[in-house]
């Protein structure tokens, strides 16, 4: 029962009034005008619209296999370590997230600004003559979201190899497979529900992120999260607004669906 | 658990039917921008009338029009620009002021009253005023620069930074086809749009909320930014620059009204006479300087903050400048050409 109430209360309430809004008007306060329409998906299918999604969700892929990449060895140490060095070293994985994250953002703005401490550094080692141009870059938006999104990747991934079981990893070797074949047909099909989850958790925050990638990117590469903050804001479309975020939310149910059908069938 | 649902129930009723009798209690909502006005400014109101006061904020005009509209919260203070009081006052969102409760009007410059968008001053009293102007890093930027046409060119490629704001950046490229601002019909739209796609790909930042931040850095060389943003980097470096735009440029005027879902409207119109106070007026520009409208603080200003130019342009400089109509739903339209540019 109070499950079903927390459903009602903060899932399925919020998107039926998603959905609902999607298809209704708006006045020219920005005021909702509850007439059906389907003019704001129509809009939607726009190929400018479409272009700025890809682009968020290609930003969002490579985020996530950079996470995979750099995340899957840290989360397998810690997994691996010694019982009493786990906690710690969780700790330092989580440390760094107890500051707004607006905070670490701008702290990033200061490190890779012209001026900034990066720069000074390259420039007086002398591997730079010149300050180069880091910050508000495709590469800083892809820094600022690995580095915000990295622990939703180890998280996961170490609670699966913390349930290893070392037999099984012996016993492939026993049986002739060298360390590579090891890891590939016996440790990475193990942890497949960590790296499942953990890919779930960046890519579907960082598709919508807007506020890291207007700030670290200088706003000139529109993101859909960021579309979507405006029309709610300047643009005074909440209606279009609800509409992008309903194919927003229908995206991210076509990939969950299509993980667990691979999981199933596996 | 029934039980307790009831004693909720009861308690919440009574709550809430206290809350409907009270005549007109010693309480303020002040819904006001980010960044506009200081704390000290809202501690010394309560300590001399007692009144206290909640505080929310917002990041733009539609944040706050979004929220006022949906009913969300019970605001006896709003700071909304021209456009925006222009449309409340005709869509009959806003209370009448009661000018007798507020003598220090008589503090405002002729110039910042009854202007189109109030023409009597019934629904709405200046606040602040401001600008959008071009600042330069003048060690980085050695070209003359005197207008929007200078700032948008091929040379300054990757060192500018804008305001991130679709009406702004629309405005001033029609400025600079010499189009009034508020002439923004598709046709007008249609001619903006090639001009846009010149200057669009030329800047390195969009920023609304501190613009100065990528200026100071380094990373960008010369700026399209607030007035009050403007006067900040003049402050602070020598090297910084400020141009008024040869073409024309926004003037904003924030204005302080009471909606009508207001609860407390005399301790609305205590602490709009409250701001209006020349000490208070000091206070405010003394953080964020802006155009202070308020000619008695004025004289409590010092030389240099008087002289500076990005805060107090001069009065010639603000005759050729043009201020906000409000446009209704060809906002997104303007929103969806300005996106469409950025995104390629």
């Amino acid at each position: 029962m109070p499950l079903l109430a927390w459903l009602l209360l903060f899932v399925i309430a919020p998107t039926a009034m998603l959905v609902l809004v999607s298809f209704a008007e708006r006045d020219s306060l920005g005021r909702i005008v509850y007439d059906f329409t389907i003019q704001n998906y129509i809009r939607a299918f726009d190929w400018l619209w479409l272009k700025v999604l890809f682009s968020s969700v290609w930003y969002a892929l490579l985020t996530t296999l950079i996470c995979l990449i750099a995340g899957y060895p840290v989360a397998f140490f810690i997994g691996r370590a010694p019982q009493r060095w786990r906690t710690l070293l969780l700790m330092f994985v989580m440390v760094p997230f107890w500051t707004s994250f607006l905070i670490r953002t701008y702290a990033w703005i200061t490190i890779l600004s012209k001026e900034g401490f990066l720069n000074s550094i390259l420039v007086s080692a002398g591997i730079f003559t010149q300050p180069v141009e880091i910050l508000y870059t495709p590469f800083a938006i892809v820094l600022g979201l690995v580095y915000n999104f990295l622990p939703f990747m180890i998280l996961p991934i170490y609670t699966s190899v913390e349930k290893l079981d070392s037999n099984l990893i012996e016993a492939a070797h026993d049986l002739g497979a060298g360390p590579l074949l090891a890891f590939s047909k016996v440790i990475i099909p193990l942890t497949r529900p960590g790296i499942a989850a953990g890919a779930m958790l960046v890519f579907v925050p960082s598709i919508a992120m807007f506020a890291i990638t207007s700030l670290m990117g200088g706003g000139t590469n529109p993101t859909i999260g960021e579309v979507i903050f405006k029309q709610f804001t300047s643009g005074r479309n909440q209606p279009f607004g609800a509409a992008l975020g309903s194919l927003l939310l229908l995206i991210f149910v076509l990939a969950l669906w299509i993980t667990r059908k691979y999981r199933q069938e596996d | 658990m029934k039980k307790t649902i009831t004693v909720v129930l009861s308690a919440l009723a009574i709550v809430l039917a206290g809350c409907g009798k009270a005549p007109e209690a010693k309480k303020l909502s002040v819904f006001c921008w980010s960044e506009y006005i200081p704390q000290s400014v809202i501690d010394q109101f309560t300590k001399e009338t007692g009144i206290q006061v909640s505080v929310e904020n917002y990041a733009s005009n539609e944040e706050m029009l979004a929220k006022l509209t949906a009913g969300g919260g019970q605001y006896d203070i709003i700071q909304p620009s021209e456009y925006v009081v222009e449309a409340l006052i005709a869509q009959n969102l806003l209370h009448p002021i009661d000018k007798n409760k507020i003598p220090n009007l008589s503090n405002i410059a002729p110039q910042f009253l009854k202007l189109s968008f109030d023409p009597e001053n019934k629904f709405s009293v200046p606040f602040m005023a401001g600008t959008v102007g071009i600042v330069i890093n003048t060690e980085l930027i050695k070209d003359d620069i005197k207008g929007f046409a200078d700032v948008f060119k091929p040379q300054n490629q990757g060192k500018i930074v804008v305001l991130d704001d679709a009406r702004e950046i629309t405005a001033w490229a029609l400025l600079s086809l010499g189009i009034p601002i508020n002439e923004l019909s598709d046709a007008n739209l249609e001619k903006v749009k090639p001009v846009l796609a010149n200057w669009l790909p030329l800047v390195k930042v969009f920023d609304s909320d501190s613009p100065k931040t990528a200026l100071l850095n380094g990373d960008v060389a010369v700026g399209v930014v607030w007035g009050g943003e403007g006067a900040i980097l003049l402050q602070s470096n020598p090297k910084f620059r400020w141009v008024i735009p040869a073409e024309g440029t926004h003037l904003f005027i924030d204005s302080l009204a009471i909606p009508k879902t207001a609860k407390n409207v005399e301790n609305a119109e205590a602490f709009m006479n409250f701001i209006l106070r020349p000490d208070i007026s000091q206070k405010i520009s003394d953080a964020f300087p802006y155009t202070n409208p308020n000619l008695a603080a004025r004289k409590l200003l010092t030389e240099d903050q008087l002289q500076n130019k990005a805060s107090f342009p001069s009065d010639a400089d603000i005759a050729k400048m043009q201020t906000f109509r409000d446009i209704g739903t060809q906002g997104s339209k303007i929103d969806e050409i300005v996106t469409s540019l950025k995104a390629r």
